[in-house]
């Protein structure tokens, strides 16, 4: 299949105008959500210094804590299972639910609460052809199951989506009235489908937002309550965790859960913050743990610090990139700033265009709870697509030529005489030519002035 | 080599030098009934205070008699929990009224642990929960909450209003898969 690159998918994305406006609207309300519910708490700044020093200090000693937890969740009743790469965690989560759910003449049926990490390994594909049935329970989550599409967002899975899409999805799957597009029936509708597969599910599926070396502990965040109705009616437990989701003590969560939901989504914390440490009686509880490319990051010095992102979104819904391209043209798991920091560890070569999907602006890097730099690991990815001979001719040869214009000043002061001269000499078709200059697809050029600062600072020096 | 033994050493390759662990404050705040209830509302829960915690009947009786099948180990109940209780049962409870520990004026959300819930999947699959709440148990914020804490249980969840979404445009429903709506009593 040829990949397409960001530019290309974007490009598709802003060909709706109107939609494309909605999405930077409703984004930009949730960033704004998010300041309201930051600005009220004193010491957040504190909080955020805290969350990232943990955090640095965990990735320092990250085996030692993974032992730790591991020695841990074993004194408490769960199965520990390690996974290097995608293949191997969907192989393992495949052989708990052939395992310990043998049931006759059907297919073994899983509720999944959202995991990002089970997106990134594409679990769910892997599951359906050896015949198990996936049900995603996360509302989003399960609109964008229906369709056939990947979630668009890390926290608001649905967020390409108009209610009006929403409403169609609804009525091919769930014999919803046709047109019925009011959020409160949609969802009821979504709520009466999936009491039924939750009541009916063997196994549930979750993923991890913290997990605890001292207990062995694991916490799942959600606001819907799916996760803990997934697992407190099914018999067996799975929770998947990247290797990065270790804090060392119980009240470290008291940092994190006073940021994760403030950043994420504006609440002043989810609706439910669920503790898992034993399973139930009589029922069977399984941690992965998976690598799938973060020891190699943790490898890199200038992006190891990406590993400390506890997936808030927040960066996504502050980006003015983002925001007006939409989640899918960033063609991996994790969209926006971060995605863009953590995909080309994965595949430089098919990532290479994300690293360029930013104005370098910085505000991701001020919102983002736990202080990761990521407009300064996206200006260091360049450089390494750069080195690595992956930017696009365009790019390459453009920025060569102006690297030798820049160095010799003669040269420089007379490009900017011709290009004045010729901006006011030729034609606008010409001048915004889209094919010749891109960057007036969207954008007027201003009237070239008759001199440069240059030459009128000369002249009017005192 | 195992996975696990190849991710343990990849870890110990790759990993930087041990970086210090800072310590984490308890940080003073505003732990009032007052600021507890004014959050809880503003995420779409709702308080009722009492004088004792004698009068939840009466408050279960008024708020919500309209409710039949009731879950319980502090009020009257019709509807037994207990660990062994099966989905069917479960799936017919309309309220389930239970104790909770730890409140937090900050956030709005209570600790319930296991040991509290009759069965895991109560105060997820009623209807409608009401956790009842000792006003000397209200903290300001997480870290006194977590301060307090003596243990996690097999099992426990910080519970903040009834289950929601805003996953259609934005748009916030209460009451995705868990409790259409929760109250507090508290006493």
């Amino acid at each position: 299949m040829n990949h397409q690159n960001h530019p290309e998918l974007a490009e598709a994305f802003n060909k709706d105008f109107e939609r494309t406006t909605w999405h930077d609207e409703t984004l930009w309300f949730v960033r704004q959500k998010r300041d309201k519910a930051v600005y009220p708490i004193p010491e957040f700044q504190d909080l955020r210094t805290l969350a990232s020093e943990i955090k640095d200090h965990t990735l320092s000693n990250l085996d030692n804590y993974l032992i730790e937890f591991e020695q841990n969740a074993i004194k408490n009743g769960v199965k520990v299972h390690w996974a290097a790469d995608a293949a191997e965690h969907n192989q393992i989560v495949m052989e708990i639910i052939k395992s310990s759910s043998k049931v006759e003449g059907r297919n073994p049926r899983l509720v999944k609460s959202k995991s990002m990490l089970t997106e990134e390994c594409h679990l769910n594909g892997f599951l359906e052809n050896n015949n198990i049935d996936v049900v995603d329970t996360d509302l989003g989550e399960r609109i964008v199951q229906f369709r056939n599409e990947p979630p668009s967002h890390i926290v608001l899975p649905a967020i390409h989506l108009k209610k009006e899409d929403v409403g169609e999805t609804f009525h091919v799957h769930l014999g919803t009235t046709k047109g019925e597009k009011d959020p409160q029936i949609l969802t009821e509708a979504a709520r009466q489908h999936l009491r039924g597969k939750f009541v009916a599910a063997d196994v549930a599926l979750t993923g991890v937002n913290f997990a605890i070396a001292e207990t062995g502990s694991f916490v799942v965040c959600t606001n819907e309550g799916n996760a803990d109705l997934g697992v407190n009616l099914a018999k067996v437990h799975i929770a998947c965790m990247g290797i990065e989701k270790i804090i060392p003590k119980l009240h470290h969560l008291s940092v994190y859960t006073r940021l994760l939901a403030r950043s994420a989504t504006g609440q002043p914390i989810t609706t439910y913050t669920s503790h898992f440490t034993k399973p139930a009686e009589g029922k069977e509880m399984h941690i992965v743990i998976v690598d799938n490319g973060r020891t190699q990051q943790l490898g890199r010095a200038d992006f190891r610090a990406s590993l400390k992102c506890i997936r808030c979104g927040a960066c996504m819904n502050t980006c003015p990139v983002y925001r007006r391209s939409g989640g899918h043209s960033y063609d991996f798991t994790v969209p926006g700033p971060i995605g863009a920091i953590l995909s080309p560890n994965i595949d430089l070569h098919k990532h290479k265009s994300l690293p360029f999907a930013s104005t370098l602006c910085g505000s991701c890097s001020d919102v983002c709870p736990v202080k990761i730099d990521i407009h300064v690991q996206l200006y260091k990815w360049r450089q390494i697509v750069g080195q690595a001979n992956e930017l696009t001719a365009a790019k390459k040869w453009g920025m060569k030529g102006m690297a030798k214009v820049l160095s010799m000043p003669k040269v420089y002061d007379l490009s900017g005489k011709l290009a004045r001269g010729a901006l006011r000499i030729l034609p606008h078709g010409l001048t915004h030519n889209q094919s010749m200059n891109p960057w007036a697809k969207a954008r007027e050029l201003p009237d070239a002035p008759k001199q440069s600062f240059k030459e009128w600072y000369e002249e009017n020096r005192q | 080599m195992t996975s696990r033994e190849k991710i343990l050493s990849s870890i110990a390759s790759n990993k930087p030098s041990l970086v210090s662990l800072p310590n984490v404050p308890i940080f003073e705040g505003d732990g009032s009934v007052e600021r507890f209830k004014t959050v809880l509302e503003s995420i779409g829960g709702t308080a009722v205070e009492l004088t004792t915690k004698s009068e939840c009947q009466e408050a279960i009786d008024k708020y919500y008699h309209d409710l039949v099948n009731i879950a319980s180990d502090i009020v009257n109940a019709n509807v037994p929990i207990n660990l062994a209780t099966t989905k069917e049962i479960l799936e017919q409870v309309d309220l389930a009224v239970i104790q909770g520990e730890i409140g937090v004026a900050e956030n709005g959300t209570i600790w319930v642990p296991e040991s509290n819930m009759l069965n895991r999947a109560l105060p997820f699959i009623t209807q409608h929960l009401v956790l009842v709440l000792d006003k000397k148990n209200i903290v300001a914020n997480m870290q006194q909450a977590y301060d307090k804490l003596e243990g996690v249980d097999s099992y426990g969840v910080f519970i903040a209003g009834p289950s929601k979404t805003a996953d259609i445009e934005q748009s916030l429903v209460i009451g995705a898969h868990g409790a259409r709506s929760m109250m507090v009593l508290i006493y």
